[in-house]
């Protein structure tokens, strides 16, 4: 294939036109049906490719849980069951997320909530392991997840519909998208078609409080039973919804898009709230019903996104709106000084975020390709409710990037790049709504001051790629950067999930790294492996740290900065040695120090230990792809090292191993294909502590066995 | 040829990454034990009964095996009887009250924020560079307060910010004359 084509088509993530880059058989296969559409452009980069049929085998409700088995990518779990994602250790926001191209707000908000993206509307999952700020700026300082959704139809009328549940948290679910597009020919001469398209995704979904193996756990050293070993109120329920209009037309794409995701979920009534009591409330009288303390998370997002794609040049302009709506209610208690408040709202906030991004590729030489990028971002924050945590804010960001691909011939390929950006935040005052006595007077507390602060940077990143005879290596070096949120910078105030006075910094400088990682793999016929090594020096990582001080009769945690290094592997191996059967084993190791500051010689908090996921993998009708009796079943093994460099207030945590099963069925029928995917988890029964669960610190243990089921038709 | 080079550059970056981590990083003593506190000498014992208006004394001895930091303590009511991971003892033996408190029995909780229950809640440093330390408070008990079950807590941090928790139950009555 001629390397121009190839090369236009993976700089720009055209909708209608899917880029296929024949150099890279095979070359995501360990655990994912490789779908080869690349959406990061950065060729040296490690990705790890996931389509949908990966995430649909991969029942669990979170999409974060569902990428928990790839080797460098885990999932924090935040309680009852939901879970934030995280590369090689690093999540939240040094994380960044990008659904079709802009990056998706909301996800790092809070503590106990999940993505607020629909998964099933989800196409296609690249994993950018590494630091990859060059494109898409603050936060990606860990690592991005390009989301992407279902591009131009297939059929002129189609859709699917699935229905999903699982017997942990009782949960069920429905959904369905349908979808067309229409062909229109104006010119018969110039023969250019046009094609308008549509899509209807809807999901829905409810479950019940999530079980755990204990009967009772420990909270800020109270002892509190559990009632049928469920977790009292966290039960939920979600619904999401979407729409897509698009038109092309020869080299032009453009499409609309709206997203709505709305839940309701109860938090854990045992660990939430202004003081360890057992409420008026009778918690115990169902397990489905959602009772104070809750969360209301509401996420609008609506994009416009256009392209031109040519051989020699394109441009793609991505604009969007997003409101994020989260409310938090609780029983209404007085606390210290606080009288009792007036209703239940205790938190919200209400977020608007607008963005416009514009990128530019230019085939400048037959081996060199240019690409530039400007990106904007306005963020509107404004809180309500009788609890202080984050302040009002406002915050642009502004990024320029512009860098080089140089194919030097079909093995090698080089890249540069730089990028400057500068943002600006501004954080309103907050005083509390009721008075402190000080001294004789009593005085409306001041929990957050005005600050307005100016942050600049200027990262850089190069990178190669050798891709021949079998071997596929890459190797990257650059520089990242996060800005401080405003959490961090304005916080000031009691967090009543961990029962601790948190206090936010303003004098904190952007979060940088210098990072280097390397990717290496050869393939046969017969076996594939794959070792990726990283390291990365921060010299000022935001860390929040425990102090000896108490403030209002709690322990005062402070955000500082401190030189961190991190470093670690993942390695892969896959072997077929039947055409019929997969043996996949995947593994990886982080290690963290801190080397400056009053925790020197302390890790970071949350660090995942080592991992090692043995899988096998038994396929019938493998080479058979129009057979009607596709299908598997495989059983793998999670084994979890122990981590005992915690840093205060971890606790040291035992290894443990989980025995997983899996099976998927495919029946084709003359108008419709029916999928049915079963899975399996922790057949033992095993009680084991995540140590990246926030759970954790209050001894919780992680699910015990689960089986799920998801059956789905696709017409 | 080439494949040994990438296999040079991928044990030079093991190495440079290797080095960093054994020479630098390892070389930091640091705290993993949280602070102690001694339970013998702990007063107030459980159990114990005071009267309103009088003066509840604390003492205890605490250590570090690095640096003490600071100490807070809150008295709340425990009038919903729940328990401490610290202190599994319910004083239900106190004379004149009865609870009946039987495992999946529907029963009202007491709210916390019972009118006139008392509320203490003071943060105390102790001084700089101590491994150990002993100390001793007296805490007035108001006459106003409401008589009943209660919990004194102490939270004690070392300077690395490790954390230590005792709970006591202790019941608070009103003075027969």
């Amino acid at each position: 294939m001629n390397v121009t084509i190839v090369l236009s088509a993976v700089l720009l993530s055209v909708n209608s036109a899917e880029p296929i880059d024949t150099a890279l058989l095979h070359l995501d296969e360990v655990t994912i049906t490789a779908s080869h559409q690349h959406t990061n452009p950065i060729s040296s980069q490690n990705t790890i490719s996931v389509d949908a049929d990966y995430l649909l085998s991969e029942i669990p409700v979170s999409l974060a849980k569902g990428l928990d088995g790839i080797a460098g990518v885990q999932a924090s779990s935040i309680g009852s069951g939901q879970s934030k994602p995280a590369i090689r250790g690093l999540g939240f926001n040094r994380l960044a997320i990008i659904h079709d191209g802009i990056r998706h707000e909301g996800q790092q908000w809070g503590d106990d909530h999940g993505l607020e993206i629909d998964r099933f509307a989800i196409n296609h999952i690249e994993i950018v392991k590494g630091a990859s700020a060059l494109l898409y700026g603050s936060d990606a300082i860990g690592g991005a997840m390009l989301l992407s959704s279902y591009g131009k139809p297939k059929r002129t009328f189609g859709g699917s519909a699935c229905v999903f549940t699982q017997t942990n948290n009782l949960l069920f679910g429905v959904s369905a998208r349908l979808e067309g597009y229409k062909e229109i020919q104006r010119d018969k001469v110039q023969s250019t078609k046009e094609w308008f398209y549509w899509r209807v995704n809807a999901t829905y979904q409810d479950y019940a409080d999530y079980a755990v193996p204990t009967d009772s756990f420990e909270y800020y050293s109270y002892r509190i039973p559990l009632y049928k070993r469920t977790l009292r109120n966290t039960a939920g329920r979600e619904a999401d919804g979407s729409l897509t209009f698009g038109y092309t037309k020869g080299n032009w794409h453009t499409c609309l898009r709206v997203y709505e995701t709305w839940a309701k979920s109860g938090f854990f009534a045992n660990a939430h709230g202004l003081e360890v009591r057992l409420s008026a409330i009778d918690y115990d009288r169902s397990r489905r019903d959602i009772d104070l303390p809750r969360q209301e998370v509401n996420h609008l997002k609506v994009l416009w996104h256009t392209a031109y794609s040519h051989d020699h040049w394109g441009i793609e302009v991505n604009a969007a709106w997003q409101h994020n709506l989260r409310r938090e209610e609780s029983e209404p208690v007085s606390h210290g000084y606080m009288p009792t408040p007036p209703n239940s709202l205790e938190r919200q906030f209400s977020k608007h975020t607008a963005t416009l991004n514009a990128t530019a590729r230019w085939h400048v030489a037959p081996r060199h390709t240019l690409r530039f990028g400007l990106q904007n971002e306005l963020q509107h924050n404004r809180r309500s409710g009788w609890g202080f945590i984050i302040p009002d804010f406002e915050q642009y960001r502004v990024g320029a990037f512009a860098g080089e691909e140089w194919r030097i011939n079909t093995s090698w390929t080089l890249h540069a790049g730089v990028r400057y950006d500068f943002a600006h935040t501004t954080i309103h005052p907050y005083n509390d709504w009721y008075k402190t006595p000080v001294g004789d007077t009593a005085v409306y507390m001041a929990r957050s001051e005005a600050i307005d602060r100016d942050f600049h940077s200027f990262t850089w990143s190069a990178g190669m790629r050798y891709a021949a005879h079998g071997w596929d290596v890459r190797a990257n070096i650059g520089k990242a950067f996060r800005t401080p949120i405003p959490k961090e910078l304005g916080a000031d105030g009691i967090n009543y999930h961990i029962f601790r006075y948190e206090a936010g910094n303003a004098d904190l400088q952007p979060e940088e790294s210098y990072q280097a990682d390397m990717s290496v793999s050869w393939e046969n016929h017969f076996v594939r492996i794959q070792v990726d090594p990283f390291v990365g020096y921060f010299p000022n990582y935001i860390y929040l740290t425990p102090t000896a001080d108490y403030r209002e009769g709690l322990q005062l945690y402070r955000y500082t900065q401190a030189q961190v290094i991190r470093t670690g592997a993942e390695a892969m191996v896959s072997v077929r040695p039947w055409q019929y059967l997969d043996i996949n084993l995947q593994g990886e190791y982080l290690f963290a120090r801190q080397l400056s500051g009053d925790k020197a010689g302390y890790g970071l908090p949350f660090s995942p230990p080592w991992r090692l996921m043995p899988e096998l993998k038994f396929h019938w009708d493998p080479m058979v792809k129009m057979s009607k009796w596709l299908g598997y079943a495989g059983v793998n093994v999670r084994v979890c090292g122990a981590q005992y460099d915690i840093v205060p207030p971890e606790k040291p945590t035992n290894g443990w191993w989980t025995l997983n099963l899996s099976a998927g069925q495919q029946f084709v029928l003359t108008s419709c294909t029916l999928h049915l995917t079963l899975k399996a988890e922790n057949i033992l029964n095993t009680k084991y502590y995540d140590h990246t669960s926030y759970y954790r610190l209050i001894d919780l243990p992680e699910a015990g066995w689960n089986l799920s089921a998801m059956l789905s038709v696709d017409f | 040829m080439k494949n040994n080079i990438f296999k040079c550059l991928n044990m030079a970056l093991i190495t440079v990454a290797a080095t960093f981590i054994f020479t630098c990083c390892e070389n930091k003593s640091k705290d993993t034990v949280p602070p102690q506190i001694t339970e013998a000498t702990f007063l107030p014992a459980d159990c114990d009964i005071y009267y309103l208006g009088d003066t509840l004394l604390v003492h205890f001895d605490c250590s570090d095996d690095t640096e003490l930091g600071n100490y807070n303590i809150e008295i709340h009511n425990n009038f919903d009887h729940h328990t401490h991971g610290t202190s599994d003892v319910d004083c239900d033996e106190v004379e004149g009250e009865e609870h009946h408190h039987e495992e999946g029995e529907e029963h009202e909780h007491e709210h916390e924020h019972v009118e006139g229950a008392w509320v203490y809640n003071q943060d105390f440093a102790i001084e700089r560079g101590k491994k150990a330390a002993t100390i001793d408070l007296a805490i007035p008990v108001s006459e106003d307060v409401k008589e009943g079950d209660y919990h004194f807590m102490l939270r004690l941090t070392d300077r690395a910010g490790w954390q230590a928790i005792k709970a006591v139950p202790i019941h608070l009555k009103t003075p027969s004359i």
